[in-house]
């Protein structure tokens, strides 16, 4: 049971912070939408997944902190991003597995934390009302999101309600893009033999847009499927259902 | 101690994986093997609804054993003894060798046949015995075929996967007695039986592994599909058996929940077609069977395991289904990883067998994706381990300079908001600089980026600037 | 020696606590049983008529069935098997005196492992309908070879000797002593080494016969 107007942090995100803001302001508009009283506490910066996956346990420490400290005073933290609120609820704990006091706000924080499409579905049983979007798209799973969080009924679910948008299924859709976060910027070659395999696929779909609920995984794809030459475009599912879907996608940043 | 530089190791796993992603008859070889093991597991386990079930079961009974290792070892000892087996114990890679050599030099062994086994690769056996003057004779048709061509396994269920059949023609044509005429692949399997069969017939020890050790019976357990297995632990007068020590199984009936899951997610069967129980020598009124039953039990940094942190990866059943849904084995197949387990497995392995500084590469040439975890039969976590590699790797110093110059950075500017706000705008006005319409095509110091593809050019304003600019406009 | 100590020593740092073999024995024991609840379900309950198909359907590679009413009628059914491959009536015949003492006037035996014959016959001591697999013990009257070396290996099995699940065999065997070797055997001899094409015979037969007896038209 849901309290009325729950009072929600929205964690932005790093890339939706600094390359692509309109995600996290449809993240604001659908969290509004969905009668939640919603606000971005300024001091986030980074989840500190970067740190943590290179095994410098001591910085993504300082920075699980610093996020633990602006958000556990709100009902919920909500993040546009599986990989970020996976790293929030798993994550956070295991980094403060040692420190029992530290850990107790950890779990705390991690309890009340959610991905943007699963918060809306599962906690808020919401759904857009009077979004249009005649256009043939396909949806990435970021693995973080499918398999930390398990997010993937949630997404479609909120799709469904968008007129004139059909989905077309990705072959293999549940294979990793090959991102990885600094992964694609160490092993920039295999990184891209991988890519490269998913934007085949994702064009053989013959889709006009691409969607998925990760930054990261979408600008990888994005940026594989431009250097090819491809026309389809590719936005963040959160902008598609606040009705942002006649906006610029990715890469068309005026 | 100095960080590495980047050049010194990155090298090495690098210029295999480059040679690796540049070979296209690989990949296909690679496609061809991993999308049939993935369809065929896929299938197994949808006509199997209690097969999360199952697994979860299996996870429990190999962390019983695992949590009662010491128990279960002498258990299996005792029994193995009462059966006639003769059991010995090797620390290291080095120590089982010369355990093996010894036993085959005072059995007077000429010819050794061999069925596959990981653990012998592991511990350098076929080497060792080419070096101590033995002829030793493969007979699993895929280590047959690496035997020939004098190269290593790339994958632990199919390890000739890397060849093509014509180059397995031009081999067999090289090295058979009567080899098939054309590259018709029924005609060469039919060489290599006729090839092997002496060998079979003429060997005076062989060396087999063991999927399973029983330890209330002292038998070991060989799972094969071709029957060479049988083939060379019944003829010759010796039989000598190494297994890592992780291989024990309480008994039969824990064997077998196993084997469900293992043989379904190596290759999609239900069962391997070839089964077998060995225990002990040949007993009085047995029509054949080895003179002499040896186990060499080996450790070779799986007690170290334990300690570390990793014992979740002695559950491993040697199953392969974690490469095979691998995306980055399925670009660079099994030889780029440069050690004798390939994939998530052997990234999480090859650190305890030839030290983290050696091979801190594998641990962090994966991108944390989790399907690995998620069709392992037993569910070791994967990620999480290899997370712990590369903890330790951070650890221990062994990042290049550069990078943990660039992380301090990011970390040090993340944990000041207002820095980073300043330290961020400055950074989004310049790479925006750098934009032709809505993309970048080339990014310093995210060179490895946009090499192969494009980097979309950030808003204008990041999100908080924008944010806080409404805010203050509202209040 | 020392690499025994150190072996256990390590273990016992790693993990240290007392042993207790009953509990421990018991903890197996329970774990054991839990497979009951989750393992495949075999279809229908005629375990031979479930065993048959499953032999025959493509999850077993290389097998075929034939059905007889009796032991007595098994070498009628072997001539038969030789009719349709073209085999001449020579066979390798398991030493089994209750395989011996049938009438194989029709066909040349020869001794069970000369290692040259196309063909041998052998009686299953069980079967398993899960996975259509019969089951072999070393022994006198079992040489393990015999089931290796020729091309054709046709298995005789009593459907009465037919059992549900894997565990079943552990369990009717519960007790007894432990042959040198327990052969399972699931279809013939295959590999898919060579660029994923499955080719049988591989070292083994290429292929398998079983020939089972009683239990025709009639649940056991």
């Amino acid at each position: 049971m849901v309290n009325a107007r729950p009072r929600v942090g929205l964690f932005v995100t790093c890339l939706a912070d600094l390359i692509r803001p309109r995600t996290a302001f449809a993240a604001l508009t659908l969290l509004r939408r969905a009668g939640c009283e919603v606000e971005a506490p300024p001091r986030q910066t980074c989840c500190g997944q970067p740190a943590y996956n290179s095994g410098d346990r001591g910085d993504a420490a300082k920075l699980a902190q610093n996020v633990i400290k602006a958000f556990e005073a709100y009902d919920y933290v909500v993040a546009p991003s599986g990989s970020c609120m996976g790293m929030i609820k798993l994550h956070y704990p295991v980094l403060f597995a040692d420190d029992p006091a530290w850990l107790r706000r950890a779990e705390a924080l991690a309890a009340k934390g959610y991905e943007l499409t699963s918060f809306l579905v599962d906690v808020l049983g919401f759904r857009p009302q009077g979004i249009a979007l005649a256009a043939r798209a396909t949806y990435h799973d970021s693995c973080s999101g499918l398999r930390e969080l398990g997010v993937q009924r949630q997404p479609r679910a909120l799709l469904a309600e968008v007129a004139g948008l059909t989905l077309t299924p990705l072959p293999d859709g549940e294979a990793c893009c090959g991102f990885g976060g600094t992964f694609c910027v160490k092993y920039p070659a295999i990184s891209n033999a991988i890519v490269d395999e998913k934007a085949e696929r994702i064009e053989a779909t013959k889709a006009d847009i691409l969607l998925g609920g990760d930054l990261g995984c979408l600008m990888n794809m994005a940026g594989k499927l431009h250097r090819r030459g491809s026309r389809i475009r590719v936005f963040h599912v959160a902008e598609i259902l606040a009705g942002m879907g006649d906006g610029p996608a990715i890469g068309e940043e005026p | 101690m100095p960080a590495p530089t980047d050049d010194a190791i990155v090298d090495t796993f690098k210029t295999r994986a480059s040679a690796a992603l540049a070979d296209a008859n690989l990949k296909l070889a690679i496609d061809r093997t991993t999308r049939t093991a993935r369809a065929k597991r896929e299938a197994a386990v949808a006509a199997w609804p209690g097969f999360p079930e199952a697994r979860d079961l299996g996870r429990r009974i190999k962390d019983h054993v695992i949590e009662n290792l010491d128990h279960y070892l002498l258990e299996f000892e005792r029994n193995a003894q009462s059966s006639g087996a003769i059991v010995h114990y090797a620390a290291s890679a080095g120590e089982a060798c010369e355990i093996v050599l010894r036993i085959c030099r005072e059995a007077g062994a000429k010819t050794i046949t061999r069925s596959k086994s990981m653990l012998g690769e592991e511990i350098g056996l076929p080497h060792a015995l080419d070096a101590a003057g033995f002829t030793r004779v493969e007979t699993d048709l895929a280590e047959h075929i690496v035997q020939l061509s004098n190269d290593r396994p790339s994958h632990i269920i199919w390890p000739a996967l890397h060849h093509t059949r014509e180059n397995i023609a031009a081999l067999f044509r090289t090295h058979h007695h009567t080899p098939q005429n054309s590259d018709d692949i029924i005609g060469m399997v039919a060489s290599a039986r006729r090839q092997l069969r002496p060998g079979f017939l003429g060997a005076d020890v062989g060396i087999s592994g063991a999927n399973f050790l029983i330890a209330d019976s002292g038998a070991i357990c060989t799972v094969t599909n071709e029957g060479n297995a049988e083939l060379t632990t019944t003829i010759p007068r010796v039989h000598i058996v190494t297994a890592g020590i992780e291989k024990l199984v309480p008994s039969l009936t824990h064997a077998f929940i196993l084997l469900r899951l293992l043989v379904r997610s190596a290759t999609g069967a239900d069962i391997t077609q070839y089964t077998t129980f060995h225990c002990g020598p040949k007993r009085a009124g047995d029509r054949d069977g080895p003179e002499a039953f040896h186990i060499v039990l080996v450790d070779n940094g799986r007690t170290r395991m334990l300690t570390e942190g990793l014992g979740e990866m002695l559950r491993c059943l040697r199953c392969g289904a974690c490469m095979n849904h691998c995306v980055v084995y399925n670009e660079i197949g099994g030889h780029a990883y440069g050690g004798v387990y390939p994939g998530p497995m052997g990234a999480v392995l090859t650190p305890v067998l030839d030290g983290l500084e050696k091979s801190r590469e594998l641990p962090h040439a994966c991108t944390l994706n989790g399907r690995c975890q998620e069709v392992c039969p037993v569910a070791i976590p994967l990620p999480a381990m290899l997370r712990g590699w590369r903890d330790k790797s951070w650890a221990q110093g062994l990042e290049p300079r550069t990078q943990r110059g660039m992380m301090g950075l990011w970390a040090f500017a993340a944990a000041h908001p207002s820095l980073y706000r300043l330290g961020t705008r400055l950074a989004i006005r310049a790479i925006r600089l750098l934009a032709k319409g809505g993309w970048i095509d080339k990014l310093p110091l995210a060179e490895g980026w946009t090499r192969h593809r494009d980097f979309p050019k950030p808003a204008a304003q990041s999100f908080f600037e924008q944010y806080q600019a409404t805010r203050r406009k509202q209040d | 020696m020392n690499a025994r100590a150190d072996m256990l020593a390590a273990i016992r740092r790693a993990l240290p606590g007392e042993r207790n073999p009953r509990t421990i024995g018991a903890a197996a024991e329970a774990l054991a049983r839990e497979s009951i609840e989750s393992r495949p379900q075999i279809p229908g309950a005629d375990l031979t008529e479930a065993f048959a198909a499953r032999l025959v359907s493509d999850r077993v590679v290389g097998a075929s069935i034939d059905r007889v009413n009796r032991l007595e009628d098994a070498p009628g059914a072997v001539r038969r098997y030789c009719r349709i491959h073209s085999l001449d009536p020579v066979l390798a015949l398991q030493p089994d005196p209750e395989l011996q003492r049938l009438d194989w006037g029709a066909f040349e035996i020869r001794p069970p492992t000369g290692g040259d014959e196309t063909l041998a016959v052998a009686r299953a001591r069980w079967a398993i309908a899960e996975t259509g697999t019969l089951v072999f013990h070393s022994g006198p009257e079992s040489p393990t070879l015999l089931s290796f070396l020729t091309l054709h290996h046709v298995c005789i099995i009593e459907s009465s000797r037919i059992l549900a699940h894997l565990e079943d065999y552990a369990d009717a065997e519960k007790g007894a002593p432990v042959p040198r070797n327990v052969n399972l055997i699931t279809g013939a001899s295959g590999t898919a080494d060579i660029e994923g094409a499955l080719v049988r015979g591989a070292h083994g037969p290429a292929f398998v016969h079983a020939i089972i007896v009683g239990a025709l038209g009639q649940t056991p």
